[in-house]
């Protein structure tokens, strides 16, 4: 039953299918005519350089910009046109490169705020009761990312690194199914790296993610697949080995040395 | 949010920790014993000037700001619609329920037209919010300014709903319990009670879902989207939310003025609502309540003092103008601002060894 | 424009139809039927016109706020007491000289000194902090206003018009026939159409300057990339001063105008604060020719409605506002922020 052309149509088994996607700023185009499909519980990481259009194609599939043209599909729905909340509500998550946490809150409040967001009771007037099952999964997911001591710290007071933990805690709110990672490593120390891999590589396996990662060695242990980028366009899709030995990805991307900076 | 954004620089919510909790009543300090015993015990000490002119009208004036510094304060939206959706309860009730203008006004029972008038309140002040949440910061306030003023207009031209100039006159509470609520101590505890309700409502609501989620949205609105809030429904929420505080203090003016006219909902009185909430402060659901003591003392007494200075007593105006000033321009959040710094300094000249006394 | 017409292909035609059918209105004799069913054509001329000047009025002041706050993004809502301020000013100058003309060069220096003042020792202050601006500026005005009242008084001000310009002209329009069956055209009062004049050439020379001069040029860079303007070495902080007190002295010279044809009391400032607000709103933030069309869309609105549904021509005004909000909350000529 699982045979190519049914993967293909419409109502195919992909995750996330993108078609197109075009994203104009004034006459500029940020993204254009981008085309992948992503498999539920795969992991892609995609690659560019500064200005490849990475950032902008997440948030075209979030919804925090309308793509200019071209079509979303998130688990076989058309989403193009729908207001990042409903897309939200459909399974997708995403973490930010610039931090955009309450700094206001305490960590526990911004953890609870995520899983509320996706829950009922949004709007309700009632404070939460001690036995709130919610409650109970944010203590979780804060244990999750290696938080519980600054469980009621406010979020302004943490480090850097902790602030990037705690955007990873709120993307796992709910019931995700699949994520998008905007450069989680970006400014870790290498202990903290190597916490963030083991926390993607022990999420559950049918949650799929893609991660924009300039980090190399992170990005290729973190991901089956990867797709390059290059002026707002794919340039190169295949597994991490492929684009590793690929000798244009390492004239464009690799080869001039600069593959380590943040 | 970015620091430079300027409403969330005003607007940064108070520090604030989710501390091992004691007993509720253990929580209370000192001094709210010592305010609410001094209140409660009001009418021994204040002549009925002070409780009825004085400390109705800032209960008043306090709530109806109150609903201000709920959207502003929790929500970032700075909203001159608030005197306009208290004017509309007033309006209601004098409508629905009974006034010298006999023609016009239906008469209902108060158990009925009272609660219709809130609700009516209530969805004018969603509706303005449904208008106004389509654009953001500075928009809002010429947006709430520009509705808030033609519904002056309009209240000024209408005669079949409105009475037009002249509005409604002997609109007094209704005779409950044998009571006459028009009366100062009565009056006193009315509208007492109905000011620490709405105060215990936002502080209570500030920490439920909806006030958090309200507060994530004036902290990061793209962020809120991207956890899989609404952020347009919430924020018209909570135009509905503070709309109903703002009409129940609507009706308590229209029964201590025992009128409302479109002089009521004009455009002073919805700046006027504006001065109060920001000089007393934007950030607690106290200063509402304290800048309306201000403004009251203020607008009662200045005449005197301004003819004590040799000046004329109509200037108050120019005063309370000035006084706004000041605060705005040295301390953009209010006297409780003010208050706030002098203790961090205080404490910090007690405690050398502390330098972030406010934490 | 041509982007325009080629988008928006339905909008363009609903607008060409109703622009032609309001000007078929305005030029063609009515029929007697017609008349029965809209009433004379002499009060709808009278309304139409009335609605212009007003319009005019209303785009002298609207015009500096909108400039004001398309280039520096300073709120100001002490625009309306501007206005007052510049209205009983030219009240003083005219009674006192007895030159009407006078009092537009000196009521815009003065006017503009205050706007220089407000730029120089409020605004600059306060960079970027819309919120505290929007506060400060209407405490200014309570405080102007009451210092205005104590001044002037209650009493309404009309500034008297010249000798040269009071009376009616005759315009080359049918307003409808006389008894004898002779054509009758509209006269209209010569210091209205005057002031029409004015404005459109106060407008166009905004225009002009805004989009062909150099200065035009560094004001637009500077309403587009404020970070740009400032590194290129302009003294950006003597642009800004020079806008302000520009936009102040239009509405000071739009407080003469307003004190000539209708009439100066306390009051009088919040109104057309209000009225700049609504224009800028529905015609779009920092747009001249936005303004203008917003302004001309809501003195027509006004006077129309005062004609044909007193009672509800705020009404008419607020609808047309919040249509605009709901469908382009940027304004009808506004950009996208």
């Amino acid at each position: 039953m699982t045979d190519v052309a049914s993967l293909n149509s419409v109502a195919s088994g992909n995750a996330l299918e993108l078609r197109g996607v075009t994203k104009m700023f004034g006459a500029l185009a940020a993204i254009s005519d981008v085309t992948f499909s992503v498999r539920p519980g795969e992991r892609r990481a995609v690659l560019g350089s500064n200005g490849a259009g990475k950032t902008t194609l997440f948030n075209c599939i979030t919804g925090d910009f309308f793509a200019t043209a071209g079509s979303i599909r998130l688990f076989g729905e058309d989403v193009t046109t729908f207001p990042a909340h409903e897309r939200i509500r459909r399974g997708l998550r995403r973490t930010y490169q610039i931090s955009l946490l309450f700094g206001g809150l305490t960590v526990a409040d911004n953890v609870y705020i995520a899983c509320r967001g996706v829950s009922r009771g949004r709007f309700s007037l009632l404070r939460p009761r001690r036995s709130d099952p919610l409650l109970a999964r944010v203590g979780e997911l804060i244990e999750a990312v290696n938080l519980t001591e600054w469980r009621n710290t406010l979020v302004s007071e943490l480090s850097y690194g902790q602030q990037r933990q705690l955007e990873i805690a709120l993307a796992l709110a709910g019931a995700p199914r699949f994520i998008l990672f905007d450069e989680p490593a970006a400014g870790l120390s290498p202990t903290e790296r190597r916490e963030l891999i083991e926390i993607l590589n022990g999420l559950p396996s049918h949650i799929g993610y893609i991660i924009i990662e300039h980090d190399m060695d992170v990005a290729l242990r973190v991901s089956e697949s990867v797709t390059m980028m290059h002026n707002g366009r794919v340039f190169k899709e295949g597994t991490p080995t492929e684009i590793e030995n690929d000798p244009e990805v390492q004239e464009l991307y690799l080869g001039d040395g600069s593959h380590s900076h943040g | 949010m970015s620091a430079s954004d300027p409403l969330s620089q005003i607007f940064q919510s108070s520090a604030r920790r989710a501390a091992p909790e004691p007993t509720w009543v253990e929580r209370i300090p000192l001094a709210v014993w010592i305010v609410g015993f001094v209140l409660l015990i009001m009418p021994l000490i204040a002549n009925n000037f002070w409780l009825f002119q004085v400390f109705g009208w800032t209960f008043i004036l306090g709530m109806i700001a109150l609903s201000l510094m709920f959207l502003a304060g929790y929500g970032g939206m700075v909203s001159l619609i608030q005197m306009s959706v208290a004017g509309m309860a007033g309006y209601a009730v004098a409508i629905l329920g009974t006034s010298g203008m006999s023609d016009l006004s239906l008469g209902w029972p108060w158990w009925l037209h009272i609660p219709v008038a809130i609700i009516i309140a209530a969805i004018f002040g969603t509706i303005v919010g449904a208008l106004a949440v389509r654009t953001e910061g500075i928009y809002t306030i010429m947006i709430t300014l520009a509705i808030a003023s033609a519904f002056f207009y309009f209240t000024r031209q209408n005669y079949e709903i409105f009475n037009g100039y002249s509005g409604f006159n002997l609109v007094v509470p209704p005779r409950l319990f044998g009571v006459d609520w028009r009366q100062p101590v009565p009056f006193y505890y009315l509208t007492l009670a109905c000011a620490v309700l709405s105060y215990l409502a936002v502080i209570y609501v500030s920490r439920s879902p909806f006030g958090l989620a309200l507060q994530g949205v004036r902290d990061g609105p793209r962020r809120m989207a991207a956890l899989g809030y609404n952020v347009t429904a919430h924020r018209i929420a909570a135009y509905t939310f503070a709309s109903v505080i703002a009409a129940v203090g609507g009706i308590l003016l229209v029964w201590q003025n025992s009128q409302i006219s479109p002089g009521t909902v004009g455009i002073p009185a919805v700046i006027d609502i504006l001065v109060i909430a920001v000089v007393g402060g934007l950030r607690r659901p106290i200063g509402p309540f304290v800048g309306a003591l201000i403004y009251v003392l203020l607008r009662t007494f200045s005449p005197d003092l301004l003819t004590g200075f040799g000046l004329s007593g109509e200037r108050f105006k120019t005063l309370i103008g000035m006084g706004f000033l000041l605060i705005v321009f040295f301390s953009p959040d209010g006297v409780l601002g003010l208050w706030d710094r002098w203790r961090a300094r205080q404490q910090r000249k007690r405690d050398p060894l502390r330098d972030r006394s406010t934490r | 424009m041509q982007e325009f017409f080629q988008k928006r292909p339905i909008w363009s035609g609903i607008i060409i139809l109703v622009l032609a059918v309001f000007i078929w209105l305005v030029l063609a004799p009515w029929s007697p039927e017609m008349e029965a069913v809209l009433g004379r054509k002499r009060v709808f001329l009278n309304a139409v016109f009335g609605g212009v000047t007003l319009g005019a009025l209303y785009f002298l002041v609207a015009a500096g706020f909108t400039l004001i706050f398309g280039l520096m993004r300073n709120v100001n809502l002490a625009h309306g007491s501007l206005y007052l301020l510049g209205g009983y000013l030219g009240f003083e100058v005219s009674e006192r000289t007895g030159s009407w003309l006078l009092a537009f060069p000196v009521v815009f220096v003065l006017v503009g000194l205050v706007g220089i003042v407000l730029q120089n020792q409020v605004f600059r202050r306060m960079e970027g902090e819309e919120l505290r601006q929007t506060m400060v500026t209407i405490g200014i005005s309570v405080v102007l206003a009451d210092l205005m009242l104590w001044s002037w008084g209650g009493q309404s001000y009309t500034i008297m018009t010249p000798d040269w310009l009071s009376g009616p002209a005759e315009l080359p329009i049918v307003a409808g026939t006389n008894r004898d069956g002779d054509t009758v055209y509209l006269r209209y009062p010569a210091v209205r159409i005057a002031i029409l004049i004015a404005a459109i050439v106060i407008g166009v020379l905004m225009w002009l300057i805004l989009n062909k001069s150099r200065l035009g040029m560094l004001i637009r860079a500077g309403v587009d990339d404020r970070d740009m303007l400032a590194a290129s070495g302009i003294r950006i902080q003597w642009v800004f001063l020079a806008v302000f007190a520009f936009g102040a002295g239009l509405a000071g010279i739009a407080g003469i105008v307003g004190g000539t044809f209708q009439s100066l009391s306390p009051g009088e400032d919040t109104r057309f604060l209000l009225a700049s607000l609504v224009v800028v709103i529905v015609g779009g933030m920092g747009s001249i020719p936005g303004a203008a069309i917003g302004a001309v869309l809501i003195g027509l609105s006004e006077q129309l409605g005062l004609v044909y549904a007193p009672t509800y021509s705020v009404v008419v005004t607020f609808l047309i506002m919040v249509a605009v909000l709901a469908f382009r909350p940027q304004g009808l000529l506004g950009r996208t922020r």
